[in-house]
């Protein structure tokens, strides 16, 4: 399904936005019990957004940075969901996935095709599973928040970071890079390029970062901009929302200080 | 055990090709034999710079064409023994050439060279995937600007993804004058953004200018230039030998300077 995007000029054309909690997919590993499974974004999240290319650049990145709780050669499921995967696809995944000591043995697909191209791979195929599984987006993570996302290296310019729970860099995350949690974000180091805490419309998410030089901050639907000339202070600090929109605070004090209103979905001084 | 080193920036403009031709010459002077790689495909330029345009015959792509031998393509530079370029094709682009080609010429040269030297071309597209996909190694140029920097923190994620861990930072066009004055990023400010070890550090000086016209790198001339003795310090920390930094600011130093610095002024 291809959507005719509307190239309107006019400012005052109701066009609906869509809002930025929305703007989300990304290919991700997770554990349940013993099983690993990588789960691939489903078409209509991916629409649009990119190359297969690109897909795997990502899954590069993410499979480097992230903290490696895994066994060597542990095998892995791929929930394929109703992506058209042919073979050479999927040797390519199996070879990048071979690289960070992971092996790629079942697929999980919808679509019948990927489930020939898979077999005829050689790997395992489980058809129309996924109903069954927790893992499908949208079933568990509006309440439940993924295991935080550990990052070991610097989050460079180009570099995005998309997560169902919190993230925590140990590093810098460079300008031009993005971190995307539906949780909190944690920066061990500069924080200068873009975060987005609560991605999913969560309010009480936070920011923080030992060095706060952002070029912008999201929380939930809300978005702040650097200074034009930002005070330089050593502390580390927390970005959240508070009545005036997204502010920042000392990080040391900031959990005697402040509290989480529920009633007005804003944190407010204790 | 030959070494390949792919130069590359993101961002156009900032002296790759500078870099390469006087860095190839600088290692052939430390007696190493070094092959050039020009992988700018339909926008060749090292063979300007090298003075070695009107000697071009075959160029990669009739090597990979069948057309001629390797070593036929080869250009060898008589001022300096064991310096050597392969020049890309001029009337192609970037699409005619895969990385799998860019592969096996280097393999080949991997066998009688011990430098292979690439220079890649801006951008990170596909002539950018053909210039790295061989690579063991990589050279960052940036200048101290924020635009080139950017672009070489994106560089480094991709060679990191493309499993390149050992990357090194030149900077180029410093001017110390302006730095001091703040006006301009420090060396410091960009290796702390990058967050890799550098490599060296080259002055802005016209000399280079003159020199890239000229078609001679600077290295082949006058070893007192501060540029030259930058170019021939980064090959000997190629080479393992540990060589400090010069401090570009007291090269330029004169005595009213000297004096407002003794006055703390």
């Amino acid at each position: 399904m291809v959507v005719d995007p509307k190239l309107s000029l006019d400012w005052s054309s109701d066009t609906p936005v869509s809002p930025l909690v929305e703007r989300y997919s990304q290919i991700r590993l997770k554990q349940e019990g013993d099983s690993w499974f990588l789960v691939l974004p489903n078409q209509s999240e991916l629409e649009g957004k990119s190359s297969w290319s690109e897909l795997w650049q990502e899954l590069k990145h993410y499979l480097q940075g992230r903290e490696k709780s895994w066994q060597p050669r542990t095998s892995v499921s791929l929930l394929a969901q109703d992506q058209l995967l042919d073979v050479q696809q999927l040797q390519t995944l199996a070879e990048i996935l071979e690289e960070a000591e992971l092996c790629l043995e079942t697929v999980v697909t919808t679509r019948r095709q990927t489930a020939v191209a898979a077999a005829t791979g050689g790997y395992c195929v489980e058809q129309n599973k996924l109903s069954q599984l927790s893992l499908t987006p949208g079933l568990d993570t509006t309440t439940t928040l993924a295991e935080p996302l550990y990052f070991n290296q610097t989050v460079r310019s180009g570099i995005e970071l998309r997560h169902e729970g919190s993230i925590i860099i140990f590093g810098d995350l460079n300008p031009g890079g993005l971190a995307i949690a539906v949780g909190d974000i944690f920066v061990w180091g500069r924080l200068r390029g873009l975060a987005h805490a609560g991605a999913k419309g969560n309010r009480k998410a936070r920011i923080m970062a030992l060095q706060m030089e952002f070029t912008q901050l999201r929380i939930a639907d809300l978005v702040a901009r650097s200074p034009k000339f930002p005070p330089k202070t050593d502390q580390s600090e927390v970005a959240f929302i508070a009545g005036s929109g997204i502010c920042l605070a000392k990080a040391v004090d900031f959990a005697k200080t402040h509290k989480f209103s529920e009633q007005y979905g804003i944190w407010i001084d204790r | 055990m030959s070494r390949i080193i792919v130069v590359t920036s993101g961002k156009g403009g900032v002296g790759k090709t500078t870099v390469t031709s006087n860095l190839g010459a600088a290692l052939a002077k430390l007696n190493r034999k070094v092959a050039l790689v020009d992988a700018d495909f339909g926008l060749r330029n090292l063979d300007l710079l090298l003075g070695l345009e009107e000697r071009v015959v075959y160029t990669a792509i009739d090597v990979l064409a069948g057309e001629c031998r390797l070593a036929q393509a080869l250009v060898k530079d008589k001022r300096l023994n064991g310096l050597f370029l392969l020049p890309a094709a001029q009337n192609r682009n970037k699409e005619s050439v895969s990385p799998e080609d860019m592969k096996k010429i280097t393999n080949a040269l991997a066998k009688g060279y011990d430098y292979i030297i690439i220079d890649s071309p801006a951008g990170i597209e596909l002539g950018f995937r053909n210039a790295i996909c061989s690579a063991q190694e990589a050279l960052i140029i940036t200048t101290p600007e924020i635009a080139a920097v950017r672009d070489a923190d994106r560089v480094i994620g991709l060679l990191e993804a493309e499993g390149i861990h050992k990357i090194y930072l030149i900077v180029n066009r410093v001017k110390p004058k302006m730095v001091e004055d703040n006006k301009m990023m420090s060396v410091d400010d960009v290796l702390e953004l990058l967050a890799i070890p550098l490599m060296g550090v080259i002055p802005d000086d016209e000399r280079v200018i003159i020199a890239t016209n000229k078609g001679e790198p600077l290295v082949m001339g006058d070893e007192d230039y501060i540029p030259t003795q930058a170019f021939m310090n980064i090959a000997k920390r190629l080479e393992g030998e540990k060589v400090p930094f010069i401090d570009l600011l007291s090269e330029q130093d004169n005595i009213i300077s000297r004096l407002r610095r003794m006055f703390g002024g």
